[in-house]
């Protein structure tokens, strides 16, 4: 039971993640590979307020790395408000490998390439969740929660103002609308989903280290956001449950074990590939 | 002297970094693609070489070898992926997505064949000593490197401006709608492009491993920085390039004097981001 | 699209139903796990590791089994990360019904620690040598010490050879800063001093930078804590031509550094697993790659794990996590490829030192740790 629970769980955890990135890359059109960097900063600050010598209740401490992530967020996406889309790429590649390094090599903040060990469980008002049905209970919620917002960020005028900027972010401008304020206001909203993320992800494994928040991770989530469908809810929350089930899905074709394990990436590379010639929208999403 | 051993090691590293980079240029500033794929055509002709060196070829037999492995490799990306995805208008985010699928497909493949494990080239003369002066010691491998990279360099440079081939390139570059309608015919264009830049990248592909050693992962580090180097230099400058790549390994290691060794990298793409805020066109930008 | 939902829900079906069932009946094949990186950075040490546990395995099943059991090794790969290591650990667990999984790399397995202490299933490590894994759970064996023991053992020597002064090379990841940590920590509490640090990220070949900081501080003696890229750091040592010793700990044993010339004079301690050759030959011939240290620990903590087995079904108890570990502590000592003897949760080993001369390995001298 554990088993599907943690699935659940952990699906959880990347359909939030799923939604943040789906807003920058796919609603506003920001490239960002830097998601997991965010996702990182959101779990290091958790960990750490819950860790620390006078430690903190887990709400507070989420919403702290939350408001971090905010800053964070939008600080990182300024460049590309001054860059044009394919610049920013590099950027982006620049900045996760940044914060990776900020990662590996800050010990006294992030304990370094060891890690950090022992994060006790999320709690509510000093009641912890020692119950691993109580976990996936609390990241469904906050999963439940942050689909609920996207869907209503999405059906308001804002959601459409972010649709028109994507499309002809020139018109946009030329109609009076606040084209910065928009792209910002949304890269906050990402950032906030990615930092509760981070601090969900925390408590749940109790164990985090700089290599969950790599380059590597950052392609993952894009990979759930293309899969799973650009620009929808839909698609956001198809996306993680698909690819995360996937490699366990694969286990069971029969593979010699010598390189069982690089066909299986290699069976993700060649998905990418094939959905970008021939469905490009993912399954659920509207044309990228 | 330290100081100098350091900065003519930098300089072998940028001389190949430099190749990496003026290859990456030809194929972004034609095709305006970002061809994540590039480290993985790089990483294959170094193995390729690997492959005859290993059962007796000379080293300049499996270098044409894997120059022509490469140039083939990067004519079928263009050609069969890059191609069909622009006849069905793709956005240059799919076209990227489906680049970093080909590049786990091309390392994964590589790690099945060959093993993840590094693997050295066995050629004795290569590790062979030279002194120059009191303080500086190079292997024969090291200045090959730089000879080679340093007639590449020279190589594309009169390339592009001398020959016919070259500024018809260059005119594609330029204005790809208009070239389109004087019939310099593009696509053609872009094969050849990616023929010429996957050809001149195998030369790093080969010396680089031939120093340090093969992995099949080990090629998005150099790909990002060479990068680096392309953008800030300039998109369209060849020689801003190839300056700039080497002046990014020169400094990296330099800065080891100054700082300790684990921030080099970080320090680099820090710089690069700032860099992306004040001055995005690069120092040498090709008038537009 | 709702199809495709289904499908993988289908999939996933299939594998619950597919799985094992627990304990043992009369001639059920019993099934182990193993989450090893096999993809990633860490898949050069992952794939020996599998290969000295299928080698095993095969083996015993040959031979009928274990009393008549046939064996079964189900591998996981965790890629190195501690997340998809937790994952795999409850998919092994729950729907497969291991009751004992081998481990490698420290990252993935502290992080499954706490998961093996809760739901008792018997963990062996014969490859992490980090220094928290001897106390992580009461449920985690490891068979080979932690890298402060090696640590200890070098560094007495060095300061016996008169080398006070040192520098230090390390990996910029778990296992090289915590060798990093145990040699500054240790070290000078033997008498020496520590001049001067440099890090290096995993495969990250080109070391002459740091090599060249590290020999403007002078050192006596450079120690090395890198897991991969020992040929390149042998060749580049001997290009600089220095004036000191470089020494190292069981990570430095590569069968490609010791065969390779440059190699001369590197000295390491050494964990010692020895293969007999008929053995080396047979795993050679199977799977065209030398038994190296990893394939050569793993192998023995298959043995180890099958003479526990043995027992556990002599004593006609079930095959449960609790029921191993018990029998694994009554046992105590084991003789597979090298005795050694669990009194705590890692494994008393003899630990030699080495010098690399001429493509051998040859040791110098012998050390019990304790």
């Amino acid at each position: 039971m554990d088993f599907w629970l943690s699935y659940v769980t952990l699906a959880a955890i990347y359909v939030l993640l799923g939604l943040s990135t789906n807003l920058l890359v796919g609603i506003v059109g920001i490239f960002s590979v830097s998601q997991a960097a965010i996702f990182g900063v959101g779990a290091y600050i958790v960990a750490h307020f819950l860790m620390a010598a006078d430690p903190i209740s887990f709400l507070p401490a989420l919403a702290i790395a939350a408001a971090c992530c905010i800053a964070l967020n939008v600080l990182v996406t300024l460049p590309s408000l001054r860059v044009s889309g394919d610049y920013f790429v590099v950027t982006s590649f620049g900045i996760q490998l940044l914060a990776t390094a900020v990662f590996t090599n800050w010990t006294g903040g992030t304990g370094g390439a060891n890690g950090l060990p022992g994060i006790p469980p999320p709690d509510l008002w000093h009641r912890p969740l020692e119950d691993a049905w109580q976990v996936m209970a609390l990241c469904l919620a906050a999963c439940v929660l942050g689909c609920v917002c996207f869907f209503l960020v999405m059906r308001a005028p804002y959601g459409r103002l972010l649709r028109a900027i994507r499309e002809d972010e020139l018109a946009v401008a030329a109609a009076g609308k606040n084209v910065l304020r928009a792209k910002v206001s949304a890269a906050a909203l990402a950032g906030a989903f990615a930092g509760v993320a981070g601090g969900l992800y925390a408590t749940f494994l109790s164990f985090i280290d700089p290599s969950s928040f790599d380059l590597d991770s950052s392609i993952l989530l894009l990979t759930m956001v293309v899969v799973g469908g650009a620009r929808t809810l839909v698609g956001s929350i198809l996306g993680p449950f698909l690819l995360l089930a996937l490699p366990q899905v694969l286990t069971m074709i029969d593979i010699p074990t010598t390189f069982a394990a690089a066909m299986r990436q290699l069976i993700y590379g060649v998905l990418l590939i094939l959905f970008m010639l021939f469905r490009p929208q993912g399954l659920a999403g509207e044309r990228l | 002297m330290l100081w100098l051993q350091l900065l003519v090691n930098g300089l072998v590293t940028g001389c190949a970094l430099g190749v990496v980079a003026i290859s990456f240029s030809l194929i972004y500033a034609t095709t305006k693609l970002f061809h994540v794929a590039h480290a993985g055509v790089y990483t294959m002709s170094g193995y390729v070489a690997w492959s005859l060196a290993s059962r007796g070829a000379p080293l300049i037999v499996a270098m044409v070898v894997a120059i022509a492995a490469a140039t083939v490799l990067g004519a079928l990306i263009q050609g069969q992926l890059y191609a069909r995805l622009e006849r069905r208008r793709a956005t240059h985010l799919v076209v990227l997505i489906a680049s970093l699928g080909v590049l786990a497909v091309i390392q994964n493949v590589l790690a099945a064949l060959y093993t993840p494990n590094i693997l050295q080239f066995d050629l004795p003369w290569a590790a062979n000593v030279v002194s120059l002066g009191a303080s500086v010691r190079l292997t024969w491998t090291q200045i090959l490197t730089i000879a080679v990279s340093l007639a590449a360099f020279i190589g594309v440079i009169w390339f592009a401006h001398f020959t016919i081939l070259g500024k018809r390139i260059r005119a594609v570059a330029a204005n790809p709608f208009l070239a389109e309608i004087t019939r310099l015919r593009p696509q053609s264009v872009y094969v050849i492009v990616m023929a010429i830049a996957s050809a001149i990248v195998a030369l790093p592909g080969v010396l680089v491993p031939l120093d340090l050693g093969l992995q099949p992962y080990g090629g998005v580090t150099p790909l990002l920085t060479a990068t680096i180097a392309m953008i800030a230099g300039g998109v369209g400058s060849i020689g801003g390039a190839f300056l700039l790549a080497v002046a990014i390994a020169v400094l990296q290691n330099l800065s080891l004097l100054l700082i300790p060794g684990e921030w080099s990298i970080g320090i680099t793409f820090f710089i690069f981001v700032i860099f992306m805020l004040f001055r995005p066109t690069g120092l040498f930008a090709a008038a537009r | 699209m709702l199809r495709k939902v289904g499908l993988a829900i289908a999939a996933l079906a299939v594998g619950t139903i597919g799985g094992g069932t627990p304990g043992a009946r009369a001639a059920d094949p019993i099934q182990f796990g193993a989450i090893l990186p096999l993809t990633g950075p860490g898949a050069v040490v992952g794939t020996q590791e599998q290969r000295g546990i299928q080698f095993a395995i095969d083996a015993i099943n040959a031979k009928g089994g274990v009393q008549g059991h046939k064996i079964t090794v189900l591998f996981e790969d965790n890629q190195a990360k501690p997340d998809v290591a937790v994952l795999s650990f409850n998919k092994l667990v729950d729907l497969q019904h291991v009751q004992m999984i081998f481990t490698g790399y420290s990252g993935p397995t502290l992080a499954m620690a706490p998961l093996a202490t809760r739901k008792k299933i018997l963990m062996v490590n014969a490859g992490a040598q980090a220094d928290k894994l001897g106390t992580a759970s009461p449920y985690l064996v490891n068979t080979l010490p932690s890298t402060g023991d090696e640590v200890k053992v070098i560094s007495k020597y060095l300061i016996e050879q008169g080398k006070k002064n040192a520098a230090v090379l390390y990996e910029n990841d778990a296992a090289g800063i915590g060798g990093r940590d145990d040699f500054v920590d240790l070290f000078p509490k033997a008498g020496g001093a520590i001049l001067a640090q440099e890090p290096t990220q995993f495969g990250q070949t080109d070391y002459r930078p740091a090599l060249l900081k590290l020999a403007a501080a002078k050192p006596d003696v450079m120690y090395v804590v890198i897991t991969a890229g020992m040929v390149q750091l042998a060749d580049q040592l001997k290009q600089m031509n220095p004036s000191f010793v470089t020494a190292g700990s069981t990570f430095m044993s590569d069968p490609a550094a010791i065969a390779d010339p440059n190699s001369t004079g590197l000295i390491h301690t050494q964990v010692q697993i020895d293969a007999p050759p008929e053995l080396s030959a047979a795993f050679k011939a199977t799977y065209g790659a030398d038994m190296d240290f990893f394939a050569r620990q793993y192998y023995n903590a298959a043995q180890i794990i099958l003479t526990t087995l043995d027992k556990v079904l002599t004593e006609k108890q079930a095959v449960t996590g609790e029921n191993l570990r018990t029998a694994l502590f009554a046992i105590r000592a084991f003789h597979g490829l090298i005795p050694m003897e669990f009194k705590t949760n890692t494994a008393t080993v003899p630990i030699s030192i080495n010098m690399m001369k001429d493509g051998k390995d040859v040791t110098i001298k012998q050390v019990t740790a304790d």
